[in-house]
């Protein structure tokens, strides 16, 4: 046998090594339907918790100015450090 | 907070007034018409002084600028009534040419401060993000219960994704069954930013060396000539040490969800995921009220149409506004 045969071969089946389809990763587990309709019913406002997103909140004070303007009507501005609306 | 759910105040916010919200790390920081007519205002008020310190509180006053009353926020439902109340009398003794509609004059807005003015992206999309502390009872899940006042209710946010995004996620010829990942941006943007605990106060986010893994699949399951549905799992691990055993906060949370679109007028109408999971740890402005050890906390986020001016509200972590869209 060709002394450089073992050469010859060993690049051959690294390449065909690489060439080998890799395993795919595995499916993230998410969460079971049962969870996910549980915790959507735990988790948004429920009755009684969601009370001050009923008043119509303007976000941009220019926009309350003209609005007060048109209507005669004074402002009230909540102003907060952090996601106004960002608790009940 | 709790004196806007009052109906006695919600009856005069919603009639008598007209009710605006805002961040205040906004707006005593922009340099543009609206900035400064917020100066004029605080200038009248306790806040006054340099724009480094909070201007937070509930202001009223009038469309040209004269403030009818401030107070404090956490104040008493009494309190704001009374402010309230205090505020209309002066109102309604001031002449009546000026306070009549149409009786003051509002300038043009001009451009408004590029850096410290949020909108929703052009042609994008706005989802709702709510957040609640929940507990094992055996094998069920309920509410959590906080010691910090408030701390058991839910915490509020807005998602925000660009038109560029929306596109990325729908496949130019989809097949049943295709899979594909979240485009990364929004993988990145959903741990980051959106997968935190903001029950109790401002959350820290988390830096990008924090996402652990992020994986965010999409496996379409229906397709039709108007529409394309997805299912979506996912996993997601945020830590603040790669050693997880050691990270002093940290997120374990899977993800599930279901996406469709509307090819022919190119948008998403629903855009829907659930997320469940243990967190630990606190951060600046969270220690009060932290629950010891880890914890579960669940997420929802779901579409909004149209939004409805208080639902444009930027996301908390919008600030950075380059950072929220990975372009850091």
């Amino acid at each position: 046998m060709n002394r450089f045969a073992p050469l010859l071969v060993l690049p051959l089946l690294v390449v065909g090594l690489s060439a080998q389809p890799r395993t795919p990763a595995p499916e993230p587990a998410g969460i079971s339907a049962a969870e996910v309709a549980l915790v959507r019913s735990l988790v948004p406002p429920g009755a009684g918790e969601d009370q001050f997103a009923s008043i119509p909140w303007q976000v941009k004070l220019w926009d309350a100015r003209k609005l007060a303007a048109t209507e005669g009507k004074p402002i009230l501005l909540w102003e907060m450090d952090g996601h106004p609306l960002g608790c009940g | 907070m709790s004196a806007f759910a009052d109906v006695e105040v919600i009856r005069l916010a919603t009639r008598e007034l007209i009710p605006v919200c805002a961040d205040d790390w906004y707006q005593r920081r922009r340099r543009d018409a609206e900035g400064a007519f917020f100066k004029k205002i605080y200038e009248q008020s306790p806040r006054r002084g340099a724009p480094t310190s909070t201007k937070q509180g509930i202001y009223l006053f009038t469309a040209d600028g004269e403030l009818l009353g401030f107070n404090n926020a956490g104040n008493s439902v009494e309190a704001v009534r009374g402010l309230i109340g205090n505020a209309l009398k002066k109102f309604k003794a001031l002449p009546e040419a000026r306070r009549k509609p149409g009786g003051m004059i509002v300038e043009d807005f001009g451009k408004p401060d590029p850096q410290y003015s949020r909108s929703p992206p052009v042609g994008g999309a706005v989802v709702q993000v709510f957040s609640r502390i929940l507990e094992r009872d055996g094998t069920k899940l309920k509410k959590g219960t906080c010691d910090f006042v408030g701390g058991g209710m839910p915490g509020r946010d807005f998602l925000w994704l660009t038109s560029d995004e929306i596109t990325a996620m729908v496949p130019q010829q989809p097949k049943l069954g295709e899979v594909s990942a979240m485009p990364a941006a929004v993988s990145r943007r959903l741990a980051r930013f959106h997968l935190v605990d903001n029950t109790r106060g401002e959350p820290a986010f988390w830096e990008d060396a924090d996402v652990r893994k992020a994986q965010l699949r999409l496996t379409v399951t229906k397709l039709t000539p108007e529409t394309i549905e997805w299912s979506c799992s996912g996993e997601v691990l945020l830590a603040t040490s790669a050693d997880v055993t050691q990270a002093d906060r940290g997120f374990e949370v899977r993800l599930s969800g279901t996406l469709r679109y509307r090819r022919e007028k190119k948008v998403f109408d629903q855009w829907e995921l659930t997320a469940l999971g243990e967190h630990w740890g606190s951060s600046t402005y969270t220690k009060e009220g932290e629950r010891p050890g880890r914890t579960w906390l669940g997420l929802t986020f779901q579409l909004v149409g149209t939004p409805t001016p208080a639902q444009t509200v930027p996301p908390q972590a919008a600030r950075d506004f380059n950072r929220y869209f990975g372009r850091d």
